[in-house]
């Protein structure tokens, strides 16, 4: 198993880099809102953890040349992907009873 | 470094003993056993997520709105905190790969208090929350209280996926505090690190909840109430 032979140094110099990667995300996560795509700012937030989610699960969690476990990932992105286009994409934005639903208009809202 | 491995024995019925063959010698079971739990996590926060994403859809400004009143700064320390903690980790976990047992105990104590300063940062936040009258089933929260009905949907998933990843952060000091007991008793070693591994993409996927979690929340209303979607 690969995991056995160890490049200490090697290894020592990919965690750092991933760190310097993931705290510079950080910073444009607090900087987004009020330098770019400022009328987007969902949209951006969602792209820069996208891309700190995706350095995590191939440096630290060690995912990089693992094949069946990122197919085992993928199915199950694919699965989340499909919940969210069924759910959010097609019934809630053709929502049709906002006027009598509970959770669109309760009576103490107003 | 006089780590040595003792291996797992177990007894039968009539006193034969014999050694255990199995997780610790087979990693990459281990390790893929590990993923489909964790996938098993991904399918409980990926439904949470899913009905804030519903609600959010039909309370977008209520929603931008209650993002703007969290505190960033207590959001963003702590998201800076779980960021280290997940190197400490790692490097802990290389140091044992590398047979340098002392300095991955060390790694995990190091990873153990931040994610206890995680969750006492944690604490003060949720606690000027409540005296601002922002907590389940408290004031503001209630029926009857005359914040937006979106507003209190917004608040009720915020500390229902914080909390429930606060729970992952405790577990995951009681998994810490045991992978050091069973390094003491040898049964973590340079060659049988399986635990280790596991417990650390254990705290990765903690890691990975929180990098949604933190910009689903704090981040969305920081453009001001008129930004976002």
């Amino acid at each position: 198993m690969g995991t056995k032979i160890v490049n200490y140094q090697e290894e020592k110099k990919v965690y750092y880099k991933v760190l310097v990667g993931l705290l510079l995300l950080t910073a444009v996560t607090f900087i987004q809102p009020h330098m770019f795509m400022t009328h987007s700012t969902f949209l951006a937030q969602m792209v820069i953890a996208v891309i700190k989610a995706w350095l995590i699960v191939i440096y630290y969690m060690h995912l990089k040349g693992e094949k069946l476990i990122t197919a085992m990932v993928w199915f199950a992105m694919a699965l989340v992907a499909v919940f969210f286009i069924i759910v959010i994409g097609i019934d809630v934005s053709n929502f049709q009873y906002g006027a009598d639903s509970y959770i669109t208009s309760a009576p103490t809202a107003n | 470094m006089s780590h040595e491995y003792i291996p797992e024995i177990a007894t039968e019925r009539n006193g034969t003993e014999h050694e255990v063959q199995g997780w610790q010698d087979d990693f990459y079971g281990g390790k893929l056993g590990f993923w489909l739990f964790m996938l098993t996590e991904v399918m409980m926060f990926g439904a949470m997520f899913l009905a804030l994403a519903y609600y959010n859809t039909l309370h977008q400004q209520d929603f931008l709105d209650a993002s703007a009143s969290l505190n960033r700064l207590l959001g963003g320390t702590n998201t800076v905190i779980l960021l280290v903690s997940a190197l400490t980790m790692g490097l802990g976990l290389l140091k044992m790969r590398a047979g340098d047992v002392k300095g991955a105990k060390l790694m995990i104590w190091a990873t153990i208090i931040l994610a206890a300063i995680f969750l006492v940062i944690k604490g003060f936040e949720w606690s000027a929350e409540y005296h601002h009258g922002i907590f389940l089933m408290h004031d503001q929260l209630l029926a009857d209280s005359p914040l937006p009905f979106g507003q209190k949907l917004f608040f009720g998933m915020y500390f229902t996926m914080t909390g429930l990843h606060g729970f992952h952060i405790i577990i995951g000091i009681g998994l810490m505090l045991w992978l050091l007991k069973r390094i003491n008793a040898g049964k973590v070693s340079q060659d049988h690190h399986i635990l280790y591994w596991n417990i650390a993409l254990y705290w990765d996927i903690v890691h990975l909840i929180w990098v949604f979690v933190f910009p689903y929340y704090y981040m969305i209303g920081a453009g001001g109430a008129t930004g976002g979607h």
